[in-house]
């Protein structure tokens, strides 16, 4: 519904929805029953495929990752601090497609204990102290409307503030339509706040998961130092099926993943998600100058 | 694709704004560009991969001062709007606005942007080099350009694909312009999976300049005289070289550190 890109939504992670929100992190996982893998229907015990960081040990396949949980995947333990940003609650246009706007952002509110599609956190990552801003697509298909750009620059001022490398989980349909033009201020919103990490000549690192489109791409997703893709992810800035649809041409094959992306110099990794840590750690220790 | 469904009246005066705002008789940059500047000398290519006609840029004289002017160009007629694809920029001309913004800044020459697109071009080429990118990097550079930028929305902001050029010290908007976070038909095929609802979308999404004025991504308003720009284009184009001029003369005055901060300052709040 909220997706810019006209990709069909799926639901492919487990989900752990049922906690009240808190400042707290969620436990990552259900811990009861199982899950399939939605690309080779391997089943799996839940507690094992979260272990796994919702990957398929059998194909490879990366699921979806709710924000707190990529917290707590790429933070080293009990180090993540979540960051309560309270955004006030915006409606610029009055929007109503059958349910109201605000009414639509409480239901996700509901459904994924975040307050918006962006949280935040202050964080040890393999021994850096970063500032971690992770996206949730289940939160409104991780659409940028003005809450979400608000947070995610208050996270750029922390890093600037504190020093800390700033490390963005960017995974969105794109704009927030229901905000209308208030949601393409973001853009600009969210690439001034960049400017700052960068005037401050902080290490910025981007990890793209799936999917990732529209103004999210075309903005702080690749104002980075570095642009890491997960496997299979796709991310552009126009879906597929939008220009499936527009141009009549037919698409080549692997259009808009992250090999594809690879192999046309869009990113500089394809990196499993469970060696991000690792890997953004390493990175962020030699950018800061230390052994 | 588009299907026969109900139209309210609100939904048909929406649509109607929007198709004023695409009137094909409504200025252009290049008619813009030669009606206001002296010896405008186009400079094209990305000097990366090729020249995108949807944006035209090069240096001229406006007034008493040597300026950029980068504007995106629709066409007027059915070949020069094949010509200019009809508005829609590939990587290529967010990549040559930047390189002719770059070398703004080195001759310490304002930059004047003309948007008028209605959106940033959606195809295979373009994602394979890199269209969100191109525009994330405008973005960067517009908010950091070391000397002053005007933006003038001619007819039709869509998208990032407008942002990427509007991101200036001062943002005209001409009155019967609209400004969209993306065309009412993409909106319409994402809100309600139907690109047919286009004037549902637009009576949605308030696509009027005014919209854009109060939430702070747009500055000043140049009326149109009715029925519009259309129908008293000399009119409408000596009042955007007045605006300009205007604002260059107040840009000027103001030390480029202070601006740079007043410009970042002003986006990082934008959007409420």
């Amino acid at each position: 519904m909220d997706r810019a890109d006209g990709v069909t939504s799926r639901r492919q992670a487990p989900r752990n929805r049922l906690q009240a929100p808190g400042p707290e992190l969620r436990p990552t996982a259900p811990t009861t029953g199982t899950v399939a893998c939605p690309r080779c229907k391997r089943r799996f015990v839940a507690e094992r495929y979260a272990a796994d960081l919702n990957v398929c040990s059998e194909c490879g396949h990366h699921g979806f990752v709710g924000a707190s949980q990529r917290i707590a995947q790429l933070a080293d333990p009990n180090t993540a601090e979540t960051l309560v940003v309270e955004v006030g609650d915006r409606d610029p246009l009055g929007f109503d497609d059958g349910v109201p706007y605000p009414q639509r952002v409480v239901r996700a509110r509901e459904r994924t204990g975040l307050h918006e599609a962006f949280l935040t956190a202050r964080a040890s990552l393999a021994g850096n102290p970063v500032v971690l801003a992770c996206m949730d697509f289940e939160f409104l298909g991780g659409s940028l409307g003005s809450g979400a750009g608000e947070i995610f620059a208050r996270a750029c001022e922390l890093a600037v503030a504190e020093r800390r490398a700033l490390v963005a989980v960017c995974t969105s349909g794109g704009a927030r339509m229901q905000e209308g033009i208030a949601s393409l201020a973001q853009m600009a919103r969210c690439s001034a706040a960049v400017a700052e990490v960068i005037a401050a000549r902080l290490p910025y690192i981007s990890i793209l998961g799936d999917p990732c489109f529209g103004g999210v791409t075309a903005s702080f997703a690749v104002q980075s130092d570095v642009i890491i893709a997960e496997p299979g992810a796709r991310i552009g800035f126009a879906g597929g099926r939008v220009i499936e649809q527009a141009t009549h041409d037919k698409l080549p094959d692997g259009f808009q993943t992250a090999e594809f992306l690879l192999a046309h110099g869009m990113v500089d990794a394809v990196v499993e998600r469970g060696r991000l840590r690792d890997t953004v750690g390493t990175l962020i220790r030699i950018y800061s100058g230390r052994a | 694709m588009s299907t026969t469904i109900e139209t309210t009246e609100r939904e048909r005066i929406a649509f109607a704004a929007v198709e004023l705002a695409r009137h094909p008789e409504r200025p252009r940059a290049l008619q813009v560009i030669s009606a206001i500047t002296g010896g405008w000398t186009e400079l094209r290519g990305d000097r990366l991969f090729g020249d995108d006609r949807a944006v035209v840029g090069g240096p001229a004289r406006l007034g008493s001062r040597s300026v950029m002017v980068i504007g995106q160009e629709k066409g007027t007629d059915p070949m020069t709007r094949a010509l200019h694809n009809f508005g829609m920029p590939h990587p290529e001309g967010y990549r040559k606005a930047v390189r002719l913004m770059r070398q703004a800044e080195k001759f310490s020459m304002p930059v004047l942007c003309l948007v008028d697109t209605p959106a940033a071009h959606a195809g295979i080429g373009a994602e394979e080099r890199g269209q969100a990118w191109a525009i994330a990097d405008a973005l960067l550079c517009m908010l950091g350009l070391r000397t002053p930028t005007v933006s003038v929305v001619l007819s039709e902001g869509g998208s990032g694909g407008a942002l990427a050029l509007a991101l200036a010290d001062r943002v005209l908007a001409l009155e019967n312009a609209v400004y969209t976070v993306a065309p009412p038909e993409t909106c319409a095929a994402i809100l309600y999976r139907d690109a047919g609802q286009r004037a549902r979308a637009a009576a949605a999404l308030r696509p009027g300049v005014e919209t854009a004025h109060r939430i702070g991504l747009v500055d000043e308003l140049i009326p149109e005289p009715p029925p519009g720009a259309h129908a008293h284009a000399p009119l409408v184009i000596a009042a955007i070289r007045g605006a300009v001029i205007r604002n260059l003369d107040e840009l000027c005055e103001i030390p480029i550190d202070e601006l740079v901060a007043q410009r970042q300052r002003r986006y990082r709040e934008a959007g409420g």
